[in-house]
Formats: C-alpha cells, structure tokens, sequence
C-alpha cells in the first residue's frame, strides 16, 4: 500500500500543497482529479520524491524517499506530464532507455521494446526520430517506456506501481481508451496505478478510487460515487456541474462510456 | 531547448535499422572501423617528419637484423612516438570531454573550447608556471610534474562549475545563458591569463611562449607523463557515465525516475570534462572544434546512444588529432603549422556547417 501523509510543499515563495495526503492500493487504479493549478501535479511529484516535501510517503509502511534511486527505480515508473528530449534518439531508442535493472536482464530483454511499443499502439514505429512524432505519438511512446520499465506489475510477490501525470490529454478518444485499458490491466494484474486525470468521464469509467484536489488540498477521497457528486464538483470547478444528466435535446455529446469496447 | 533533431530522417542508411530503429548494430561497426582508422593514423604519423626518416626503411633495417642508426632511434623513439601518444590521448580527451559536456547539458552546442573551459583550463596552467613557485613546498612536492595539468584541471573544473550553475536552473540548460556565460568566463580568465603574462620573468615568458603554441611539436616523454594520467583516468571514466547521460536526455526528473543517481552523476561529469580537458590544455595549448565536430559527426552516423558514443568519439577524436597534425607538418614543410590552426580551418567550417543545419531549429 502507499500512504502519503500531510504533505506540504512550497515551491518559490507559494505554498502549493497545503497538508494533502492520499492511500493507494495495489490492484486498484487511484485517479487524482482538480482543476488547473490545485496541486495534482505537484503532489504527484512530492510521492515520486521529484519535489522535496514535508510530510511523510510510505510504501508497504517503508519511507519510500529513503530508498537509493536504483531501487526505487526497480518498484515504480513515472511518466511527466511534459517530457523533453534532448538529441536525435529513435522511438526504440527511447523506449529502450526504461530498459533498466532486473528487467534488463531476462532473455527477452532484446524484444521488450517494441512490445511495449506495440501495446501503446505504435508497432512500426520504433525507427522514426522521437523528435518527429505528433503531439500524441510522443506522448505514448514515453508510456511505453515507462511501461517497459515496470513491465511485470508483480515482481517477486511485490507490487510495481506506475505514476502517470496526464497519461491521455493528448491523445484522441480511440487512444485514451487504449491508454486507459492499459493502466486498468496493469492494476487487475496486481500492479498500483495513480493517474492525474482531467476527463472525468474516463474517470468515472476507469477509476477505483478518486481523490478531489483544491486548491493544494485534497476535497475528497473515496470511490467514484462518493467523490464524484454534484456538490463537490460543483465547488472544485467553480462551475455547476450535475452528475449524469444528459444536456438538452439535440446536443451533439460523444461519451467514451458509449463505445464498444474489446 | 531543443526543439527537434537535425538528423532529417531514422537510419539514411537504408539498412534494417530504418524499420527496427535500432542502431546499435551501426555503432559497433563503426566503432571497429574507427579502430582500422586510428591505427592507420598512428602508422602514417610515425612515418611522417621533418627529419625524413622513413618508417618503411627503418621496418626494413629492423626486420633484417641491422641495427638502428643513433638518429633514427632518437626521431622514431624521442619525438616521433611521444608525439604520437601524445596526439592520440590529447584528441581522444578533447572529443570526449566535448561529448560528455553535450550530455551532461543536453545540447549539441556545448563544447570545453567554446564556452570558456578551455580558457579557464588555460589560466590554471598559466596560474601554476608563473606563480609556481610561491606555492607551499609541501604542494610542490606533492604535484611534482603534475603541477601544471593539475592547475588546469582545477581550471576547467572551476568554470564548469560555475557554468552550469549559471546556466542550468530547474534541470533545464538555457542555451543562450550557457553560450554567454561562457564568453564571459573566457574573456575573464582570457584577461586575467594576460595579467599573468604581464609579470611574469623571462624564462617563465618563455615556458608560456612554448606551450601557448597549441601544438605538439613540444611533446616529450616527460610532459606526456605528467599529463597522460589524469588524460587516461578521464578517459576511463567516462564510459561510467554513458548510462546517465542518455537519462538525462529524457530530463533530470525523468532520469532519477529511471534509477540513476542523477547529482553524483552530473558531479563526475563535471570532474571528467574538466580531467580531460585541463590536461589535454596543459600539454598542447588551446586545439579548437575536436570537442564539437567528433560527437556532431558521429551522432548523424551511429545515433546519440552515449554507451557507443564515448568510445567512437575517443577514437575518432584521436584519429583526426593525428592526421591535422600530419597535415601541420606536411603543409609548409620543412617548417611546421601549429595543429590549432589546422583544426580550426578544418573545423570552423564544419561548426558553421552545424550551426546551419539547426538554424530555425534551435529555441534560444
Ligand atoms: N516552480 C513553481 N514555482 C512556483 N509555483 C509553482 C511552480 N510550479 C507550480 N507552481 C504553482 O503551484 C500550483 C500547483 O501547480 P500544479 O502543477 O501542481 O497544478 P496541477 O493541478 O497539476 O495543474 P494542471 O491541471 O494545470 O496540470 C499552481 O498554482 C502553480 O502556479
Ligand atoms: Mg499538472
């Protein structure tokens, strides 16, 4: 289980978390949702030891920022909400960087990168110039490689965890399904999965467990009929929102919640 | 930053890697080629001089039993195979200490030469043969013949430091504050080398005189050993880093993500570059663009992939050392062209040449 505790953070002269705190198991899928500015990422960062924070993140009851960074790297991946590349570098290239410890070590270490490749939707890709892809393409093959990082969710009997800070807002809707269902696998196959998210019909499809920021504060905590209800939203987003009305006759509105899914 | 490659298009070298995107294989044999390349360079560069001593004719001699004249041993074994190593281990210095500099600032524009290393390097040497002397006799003895690489590593190392803190905020280089910063820190220790050269006494005028020269028509046995340990443990090192400099292409966060201990890392980078490049200064002056065309090169033909890149870049940078030094002995022969001239006209260009190709593609 990971548990963070009271975690404050101030970055400049701004405090932008205000003891937030958040409980995660491994097998279920945690989605942090908020609007712009509440801290979504900020927390994230302060878990994945990015960020220097107060407060306390444990993993299975061990402090997880004590660990050295090759074993840490061994337990979890992380996937930023923006990424930099510096120097021409293949997409296999990429991919392959998230070839480290154990995992590169097993025989089919060689072929692992492009089926993670594959399972992000970019087989053939591997030899194009990660600088040249779309917005979108990019986005997935820095998934895949953190993917490949923590390839089996279990290892060893111990839960790997993947931290992904807006995994599908660049993607099309056929890809954030893709994405999503990925992530889902990861946790029903044991693995802990915690996600920034700002679609909150995805949300409400593939979370287990939401956590509600504001402004550097967590709102609410629990499952998606507990968090995701008129009144929080409505006062998280400062706007009216109602939970699962549909708008007015003759609207044009596409759900991912409609689509067929394999 | 960066915005996008200057490579227009995965693996023009038509071979399977244009499907797989994987260049390794490429690498490798480059990497045997460049092998070929030195040793074809070393062979050529001994048989090359002003003393027209032919390596044909003494391989000759030396097959069939007779023995060596007094002359052909001393050019072969005194200047020419001093000169040699040296050139080797100076160009491999220069081209992986540009290479790791690269990495450590994730830009291709990042070169010791350029932003001031070189320089700062350049002042420690000046620094330890003008005022020497002053030093506590305990250092003296302790540095012996070491003393002046050792100032020019302390040197480099200094402006490097200062370098990337100037330049470096969040994780993030700012190419225009790194180019910038570094034209102030080579002016300064540009102007504080000529302070130095303003008191210094006469024999010591003529100590700077010769090893300002850029060149290695100085080379000796003796200097070779004060410098060439601190060159080869460089040199050594550096391949230890490969791993995190390809992490840090994805970013300091995403390469601490990944498992690398990303502050002792950039620490041992620093130390290398400025090893390689403050020892490589203290034996042949200031020799340009070896640091920046080698990595440029190799990465249109092999990729970045810095497991490959260090390696091919010593190479390379060793080979190319001694053929611009052939040509520096051959061009106005029987009189000699300091070698930091010949890289500089040979370099210069391929440098403009580079700038050209990323120009609306570098976000300054
Ligand atoms: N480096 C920084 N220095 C100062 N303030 C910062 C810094 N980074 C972020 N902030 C502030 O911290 C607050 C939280 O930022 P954070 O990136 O965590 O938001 P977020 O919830 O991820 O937003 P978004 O939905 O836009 O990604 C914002 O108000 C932001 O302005
Ligand atoms: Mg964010």
């Amino acid at each position: 289980m990971l548990e963070a505790c009271d975690i404050s953070v101030t970055l400049g002269r701004k405090q932008v978390l205000h003891g937030a705190g958040l409980k995660a198991e491994p097998g279920a899928m945690t989605v942090i949702v908020g609007p712009n500015g509440s801290g979504k990422t900020t927390l994230l960062r302060a878990i994945t030891g990015d960020l220097a924070c107060r407060g306390s993140v444990t993993l299975d009851r061990q402090d997880m920022h004590a660990l050295p960074p090759h074993a840490l790297a061994e337990r979890r991946a992380v996937l930023p909400q923006a990424s930099v590349l510096a120097f021409p570098f293949t997409v296999l290239e990429v991919v392959r960087l998230g070839l480290t410890g154990r995992i590169a070590l097993r025989p089919d270490a060689a072929q692992l990168p492009t089926r993670a490749l594959e399972r992000v939707g970019l087989a053939g890709y591997g030899g194009r110039f990660f600088q040249e892809l779309s917005g979108g393409e990019q986005a997935r093959a820095q998934l895949a490689r953190v993917l490949l990082q923590v390839w089996e969710p279990v290892q060893d009997g111990t839960p790997r965890w993947l931290f992904l800070d807006e995994p599908v807002a660049a993607l099309d809707i056929g890809h954030q399904l893709q994405v999503m269902q990925l992530a889902r696998r990861f946790a029903q196959d044991g693995g802990g999965v915690i996600a920034v998210m700002h679609d909150l019909n995805l949300t409400a499809m593939f979370a287990d467990r939401v956590v509600l920021m504001l402004d550097g504060r967590v709102l609410a905590q629990g499952t998606v009929q507990e968090v995701l209800t008129d009144q929080n939203l409505s006062r998280a987003y400062g706007c009216r929102l109602r939970v699962s009305s549909p708008p007015a006759q003759g609207a044009t509105y596409i759900l991912p919640q409609a689509a067929e899914m394999a | 930053m960066v915005a996008l490659p200057w490579g227009r298009s995965a693996g023009r070298g038509a071979t399977a890697d244009r499907v797989t995107g994987d260049r390794s294989g490429r690498a490798r044999l480059t990497i045997l080629a460049l092998v070929v390349f030195v040793m074809l360079a070393a062979i050529a560069s001994l048989g090359t001089g002003a003393a027209g001593v032919s390596l044909g004719d003494v391989l000759v001699k030396w097959l069939s039993g007779e023995v060596l004249s007094v002359r052909d041993r001393v050019v072969l074994f005194d200047i020419r195979l001093p000169r040699l190593l040296t050139g080797m281990l100076v160009g491999a210095s220069l081209a992986v200490s540009g290479a790791v500099m690269q990495g450590l600032f994730r830009n291709p524009l990042a070169d010791p030469g350029i932003v001031g290393v070189g320089a700062g390097a350049g002042l420690g040497a000046v620094l330890a043969i003008v005022l020497g002397a002053f030093l506590p006799p305990a250092i003296l003895a302790v540095a012996g013949m070491h003393l002046v690489p050792l100032a020019a590593f302390f040197g480099g190392w200094a402006t490097t430091l200062i370098l990337y803190r100037v330049s470096t905020r969040a994780g993030r280089t700012s190419v225009a504050t790194m180019l910038l910063a570094g034209i102030a820190l080579g002016a300064l220790s540009g102007a504080l080398t000529g302070i130095l050269v303003y008191i210094a006494d006469d024999q010591q005028l003529r100590d700077l005189t010769f090893w300002g020269l850029g060149s290695l028509a100085g080379a000796s046995w003796a200097k070779l050993a004060a410098a060439a340990p601190i060159m080869v443990l460089a040199l050594l090192v550096a391949p230890m880093l490969a791993r995190a400099l390809n992490g840090l292409a994805l970013g300091e966060g995403a390469a601490a993500h990944l498992g690398i201990a990303v502050q002792r890392m950039k620490n041992l980078a620093i130390l290398t570059v400025a090893a390689a490049t403050g020892a490589a200064v203290a034996v042949s002056g200031g020799i340009g663009f070896i640091g920046i065309v080698v990595p440029h090169l190799l990465r249109l033909v092999m990729g970045p992939d810095h497991r490959f890149l260090l390696p091919a870049a010593a190479l390379l940078g060793a080979g190319l050392l001694l053929l611009a030094d052939i040509i520096s002995r051959l061009i106005i022969a029987p009189a000699e062209l300091p070698i930091g001239i010949v890289t500089a006209v040979l370099g210069g260009p391929v440098f403009l040449w580079i700038l050209l190709r990323r120009r609306g593609i570098v976000d300054m």
